[in-house]
């Protein structure tokens, strides 16, 4: 038994360092965090002017902005996790060719997925830090440190990945199917952003909608990141609720969608095999 | 027709059917791959809803759902210019398609302008159906009388954009695994700074003149300002289109001298033939 956690745990630190080499060892590493910084600050600025111009930068709408910025700035996590996970997935096997020895492997390939998806997690962190200086910095946010509520953070964080991870890997299980379905992790994640209440509460969706994107993990783990760093001075989507009920209810969407991911993994990877679809030519 | 009498072909001639040979795989490739298909219409359409969303969070005048709309139809183009030209030649060397074009009788520029053709045409069907359903799905109205000035400016816009277009894919050339890494990296920082998504009079007079480097930041702008009035003015539509014009002929021929230095460096490095980098 101790052996056996023993060795997978070996296989799930090789599969983070595999992910971590892959995704990193193109260039240097100074290169690579501003190339991984770009986007999620470009598109925190995109949203600062977008607030300055509509609202003239009122101090009665500033935790609007403190609302937008800590949520693109989480955002890093659902794009490198789902969208740069399931493309380097599709990549393994169209590209490179190795994901059917990773298939082979002693090591579950479940346990080789994880550890895939928490190095994608562990890039994602760099720039989560940065575009929260940036705002801190640029933008006056009143973020500090020091009065970020930790535990209730690393929870809904914690949280928030274990569904992140399960949905990203039923994914691209998923997509394993397709033989050119490279770039649809990045639209899955464009979706996402809309049923998220990233950049906008989730009560502006039309009803339905909206209905659908409260039974997600995403606006309770974004909700409560956004209270943990400024708890008060913030927009809140959920006015009326306490944090222990949106961590409750983060809890619950958790369980759900890691219960459904288990399912449709398990639909998805015999049908892989049946199909063979592990080591199809892909069109690359 | 026997094999001398190819060899007469003129120059021109290579030239202009290069042109329609490469152009051809991108209208008919483009829309045979229905997933494609709905890929490029997706993507723009799904920024810009986001877009619309939050300014509607933020209670913003309706004209500004407009500037969104305009502005994920453009995202269209320059996505197609970042993936599909910049980084195309680096595809290619991976494919190995590459050393076909370098051994054939024709020019990279001929590949690059069929490409540019091709693309335009696919691009713009795909954008006027994101704006036509976009506009639609808001209920945002257009000043009629700026259309044809709009249509006239566009085109240029698109001539001057795709003539960047080939000046990035000399540049990425050489590029293996960082061809992806720098159009992914070049997506966000570009729409910022060339104000998809709000007027580029917000960036300021020195951001804004900057961004102007790319061409689609001022006819951007000038399409606003004649299909939207009301726009803030970041200069008058008549200078922003001499600006964009300007652009193509310093995109061309810094696109021909870049193509040839880094052809020229490549052979001698052998990185033209270098495949999985």
């Amino acid at each position: 038994m101790g052996v056996e956690a023993a060795r997978q745990l070996a296989g799930y630190t090789a599969a983070v360092r595999l992910g971590w080499a892959v995704s990193s060892n193109w260039t240097r590493p100074i290169l690579f965090v501003v190339y991984s910084v770009l986007r999620p600050i470009s598109m925190a600025l995109i949203l600062a002017v977008m607030y300055t111009v509509i609202t003239g930068n009122a101090a009665r709408t500033r935790p609007y902005l403190a609302f937008l910025i800590i949520g693109t700035a989480f955002w890093s996590f659902i794009q490198e996790g789902v969208s740069e996970f399931a493309t380097g997935i599709l990549e393994d096997r169209g590209r490179y060719h190795i994901l059917k020895y990773s298939y082979m492997a002693p090591l579950g390939f479940p346990i080789f997925l994880v550890g895939r998806a928490t190095s994608k997690l562990a890039s994602a962190a760099a720039s989560v830090v940065i575009v929260l200086v940036v705002g801190s910095v640029a933008l006056h946010l009143d973020i500090n440190p020091l009065r970020i509520n930790y535990p209730l953070l690393v929870a809904a964080c914690l949280l928030a990945f274990v569904s992140v991870m399960a949905f990203a890997i039923t994914l691209s299980m998923v997509l394993l199917a397709g033989k050119d379905t490279h770039g649809y992790g990045e639209i899955m994640a464009s979706f996402l952003y809309l049923f998220s209440g990233a950049i906008f509460p989730i009560s502006v969706l039309p009803g339905p909608i909206a209905w659908l994107a409260s039974l997600s993990p995403l606006p309770y783990w974004l909700e409560l990141c956004r209270r943990a760093i400024l708890h008060g001075r913030v927009y809140q989507m959920f006015p009326n609720i306490s944090d222990g009920e949106v961590l409750l209810r983060l809890v619950v969407a958790t369980a759900g969608t890691l219960l459904l991911g288990y399912f449709v993994y398990g639909m998805t990877d015999r049908r892989a095999r049946r199909m063979g679809y592990i080591d199809m030519e892909a069109n690359w | 027709m026997s094999t001398a009498q190819r060899l007469e072909y003129s120059p021109l001639r290579i030239f202009l059917k290069t042109i329609a040979a490469r152009a051809y795989p991108r209208v008919m490739a483009a829309n045979r791959q229905k997933t494609w298909v709905f890929f490029d219409m997706a993507f723009p359409v799904v920024g810009a809803l986001a877009m619309v969303l939050v300014y509607q969070g933020l209670h913003a005048p309706r004209q500004y759902l407009g500037f969104v709309i305009m502005g994920g139809a453009m995202l269209a183009f320059w996505q197609n210019v970042l993936w599909s030209m910049g980084a195309q030649f680096s595809w290619d060397r991976g494919n190995g398609t590459l050393e076909l074009y370098v051994i054939s009788p024709t020019t990279f520029e001929a590949v690059l302008l069929g490409m540019a053709l091709g693309s335009m045409f696919t691009v713009t069907l795909r954008a006027g159906a994101i704006l036509v359903l976009g506009s639609f799905l808001f209920g945002i109205s257009y000043a009629a009388a700026g259309t044809l000035p709009a249509v006239g400016i566009f085109l240029i816009t698109l001539a001057a954009l795709y003539c960047l277009g080939m000046l990035l894919a000399s540049l990425f050339l050489f590029y293996g695994r960082e061809a992806w890494h720098l159009s992914n990296a070049m997506q966000e920082p570009v729409n910022f700074l060339s104000g998809l998504y709000f007027p580029v009079h917000a960036l300021g007079a020195y951001v804004g003149g900057a961004a102007s480097l790319v061409p689609m930041t001022l006819g951007l702008d000038a399409m606003r300002q004649l299909l939207l009035p009301g726009t803030p003015v970041f200069i008058p539509a008549g200078t922003e289109t001499l600006l964009v014009a300007a652009q193509i002929p310093v995109f061309a021929l810094l696109a021909g001298i870049s193509l040839r230095y880094m052809e020229s460096r490549a052979r001698t490095d052998g990185k033209l033939v270098t495949r999985w980098e």
